[in-house]
Formats: structure tokens, sequence, C-alpha cells
């Protein structure tokens, strides 16, 4: 097994990168990697994105939101995290034993004097509290098991943008589960900061007997990942037009009457918009709702579309912007 | 471990029934019980042509997110829509509920699968 020593703190590089090394058929070597991320919420595979986070928060906070090639519910990342990822030959379908791959982090945390252990199927906990949540893919003979180490994340932070908007959304889509967290920093007995306790997690997998050597990304290499990250990982299909058919409604109350909005969203387009309200219209607002219908779920279509159309002849008594801010509202993504 | 008499077989644990030139292309009750409880099962679309060996699945379970291949090539014709709705059914009845119905290019593709007597062994020695 390989250390490769990854500096990069940037989201959709690094899922680029573990994707690139698990699908890789040229390179069919073992890897371990530690990382970290600058602010970003990390989704699963089959998330609806917009039902997982609080936008307001992603966007007055800066973070950043990427969708991962693993399952599972969203995660938060900051500079307090640590994230580990093995990337294994497993030509006998090894039944997907993570207990294989946690061992190492809870052998650290025990020469640190922390007791930590599996709990359920995905999580490493400290007296109950989860502070790794784990997740595998497997592609064809490779399996990918990655997980987060909260050393001292920012608990407000991550909790104000996990917190889902009020939106009525509905989904077939895979939902987070929430947890009591904790970092590891808040049981350490002597201080150790987040890079001795990186130095020591590659130490134990070292005396584990598993490493054979340390390397850097190629340029090759790095030329290839960065292809995938723009391709893949930076773009709005895979972070949020990638999301299960969902469906969402938004209800206002305005002085002139209630708009009732509906709408049913498949990769990413507006595949049904309806319109119900009590407010009086000079035009049928099915039209609309037709019209809107193939547009990408995404503010500056939307606020393309709607520039186009007399609005005021739907809404007649509606003060600019208003309707462009329930359709839109919520949106992300500039 | 099921293994139906009449299917053929991957390495891989995908099964494969002929009718015709149709394919029915499902996983095995040896994947199902790897992957443990299923939970998403992202679907090809309709029309999509694949070639032998492409993806034309993912599978998010409890455990892990797997990829499926089409071991043979040509054209989805069907998919089994109820899977988007209730991918446990794949846990429930592999062989019953099939992923995609693919029309074949060429069934010499098939000459790659395995029998169940030499799927079964493959099976055997995993375990």
């Amino acid at each position: 097994m390989i250390h490769l020593i990854n500096p990069s703190t940037d989201p959709y590089f690094n899922l680029a990168l573990e994707e690139y090394l698990l699908m890789n058929e040229f390179d069919l070597n073992d890897y371990f990697l530690l990382w970290q991320d600058r602010p970003v919420v990390v989704v699963g595979r089959n998330q609806n994105t917009l039902e997982e986070i609080n936008l307001e928060a992603i966007r007055s906070q800066g973070v950043e939101v990427v969708r991962r090639l693993s399952g599972g519910g969203a995660v938060y990342h900051d500079e307090g995290n640590l994230n580990f990822t093995f990337i294994v030959n497993d030509e006998n379908r090894s039944a997907f034993d993570f207990a294989r791959f946690t061992e190492p982090v809870i052998e650290t945390l025990d020469k640190m004097g922390i007791k930590a252990e599996n709990s359920g199927r995905n999580d490493i906990t400290i007296a109950g509290k989860k502070f790794s949540g784990n997740a595998q893919c497997r592609f064809k003979h490779r399996l990918l098991h990655h997980g987060t180490l909260m050393f001292d994340c920012r608990i407000e932070d991550m909790v104000k943008v996990l917190n889902v908007s009020p939106d009525k959304i509905v989904s077939k889509g895979v939902k987070s589960v929430r947890s009591r967290v904790t970092n590891i920093s808040e049981h350490i007995k002597q201080p150790v900061s987040l890079e001795q306790f990186k130095d020591l997690l590659v130490q134990t997998v070292r005396d584990g007997g598993y490493l054979q050597g340390d390397r850097q990304l190629s340029k090759s290499e790095l030329l290839e990942i960065n292809k995938l990250r723009q391709k893949k990982y930076i773009s709005w299909d895979w972070v949020y037009g990638n999301s299960p058919p969902f469906n969402i409604q938004r209800k206002k109350t305005f002085p002139w009457g209630t708009v009732d909005l509906r709408l049913d969203i498949k990769n990413g387009l507006i595949e049904k918009c309806k319109i119900y309200g009590d407010f009086f219209s000079n035009r049928d607002v099915t039209e609309l709702g037709r019209d809107l219908t193939g547009t990408p779920y995404r503010q500056p279509d939307i606020d393309h579309k709607l520039a186009v159309m007399d609005l005021n002849s739907y809404f007649p008594a509606a003060n600019p912007g208003e309707i462009e801010g329930l359709i839109g509202d919520g949106l992300v993504i500039k | 471990m099921n293994i139906p008499q009449d299917l053929l077989y991957t390495n891989d644990h995908e099964w494969v029934r002929v009718d015709g030139e149709q394919a029915y292309v499902g996983i095995t009750d040896f994947a199902q019980d790897n992957m443990g409880d299923i939970v998403y099962v992202e679907m090809p679309e309709i029309d999509d042509e694949i070639a032998a060996g492409d993806q034309i699945a993912v599978i998010e379970s409890v455990k892990a997110v797997s990829s499926i291949f089409c071991p043979v090539g040509g054209t989805i014709i069907e998919i089994n829509d109820a899977l988007e709705s209730a991918p446990e059914l794949l846990n429930e009845d592999p062989y019953e509920n099939y992923v995609a119905i693919v029309k074949m290019d060429n069934q010499d593709d098939l000459d790659q699968l395995l029998s169940p007597a030499a799927y079964e062994k493959l099976c055997a020695e995993t375990n």
C-alpha cells in the first residue's frame, strides 16, 4: 500500500482524486490518503442536494457544496476535519468489512488514551458520540473506504449548514441521519495538534505493515484529476442535477393573495410546474407553469426565462421581484 | 445461495436471461446478500446504447455503492421502473426483478458468460 501525499484542500479536486485512484485500470496499487477540505458540505451519492443543505447558511458562510461517489448522508468538512481514504484491490468481495479500515483510527486514539469504538455500520464514536462517518464504494474489483475524522470542527457551523430549510421537499433520495457528534480534541489529555494526530495515524498504518512507501501525484496524474474535477465534480449537473427526482412545494401569502407553487424536478430540470392560489389574474397561470417546463432548476436559468414572460398579466397586483423570488427562492449557484 | 439453472452469469455477479434477441439483466442472490439492504438504484435510460461491460446501473446499499455492468452490448429497451420507488425488491427477489432489458447487438457476447454450474463454483470459491 502506498501513502499518497495530497496537500490539496479543494473538495472538488479531492473527490476527483478518489475517483481517479478507484477507477484507473492502469494503476492497481493499494492507496492510503489523509486529506482535508476547506469548508464544504459533501452530500451522498443519491441524495437530493437541496433537501440536505441550508442555502442561507451556505451562502452567508461561503461554504461550498459537492457530491461524493459513495452513499449515505451529508457531512460537513472544515479545517478541523481530517479525512482518510483506503483504496484497495478486493478480488473476492470481502463483504464490505468496515472494521478492517477503521481499526487504525481506533488504535491511534487508543495510543492517545482515548477509547473509541465502531458503532452501527458506519460510525466511530467516543463516549457514544459520533466523530467519524464512513462509507464505501466498489468499482469492478477495487474498493474505496473513506471516513471523516472530526478533530476540532466548528460544530455550530456544521449544525447551521446542515439545518435544512422549511420548504416541503419530497423525494426518494437517501436521507441523512442526525447524530450527536463530538470532536476528538475534546477528549485529548495532553495537547495534540491535528498535524500530530495525522502523523500518528500514518505511523499506525505503517506499523501495521501495510505501507510500502510515500509518494506525491505526478504531473500527468494532476492533469487527469483536474480534468475530472472540471468535467464532473465542480459541475452543477453532478452536484445538483444528479439528485433523484423530487417535488417541491412553496406557498407564500402576499397582500394580494396566496400563491401555492408545486414543482416536479427530474435530472435537474423542471418537469412540471403547477401554480395554485386565490389571487386575481388576467391570464391562465397554467400557461406560465407550462412555459417553465424544461428549464433547469437553477436561479440564473429561471431568471432568464421569467425575464421574457409577461408576469404582470398573470399576477397584476404583484410587486416586481415577488414572483421571481418565489419561484427562484431557495435556489443556489449563480 | 439461489442459482437458477435457466440463467447465465458473470464474474461480477450479474445474471442474464435470454429471450430471443432480448437479454434481461439483473443482480444475483449472492450480490444482493453481499450488498445488504438496497436503498437506491440509479437506472439507465431507455434507448441508451451500451457496449458489453459498460456500467448500466449503480446500486446504493446500506454498506456501499456498487456499479453494475452489462455483460451484453446493445440498446436498453426497457428498465424496471419499480426499482425507482422500491429498490428493496432487489433484496426480496433478485431474479424476478431484473434491472433492464437489452436488445442485443451481437449474441456472441453470451459466449463469455458463465453456466450456472461454473457460477456456483465461483461463489463457493469466493465464500
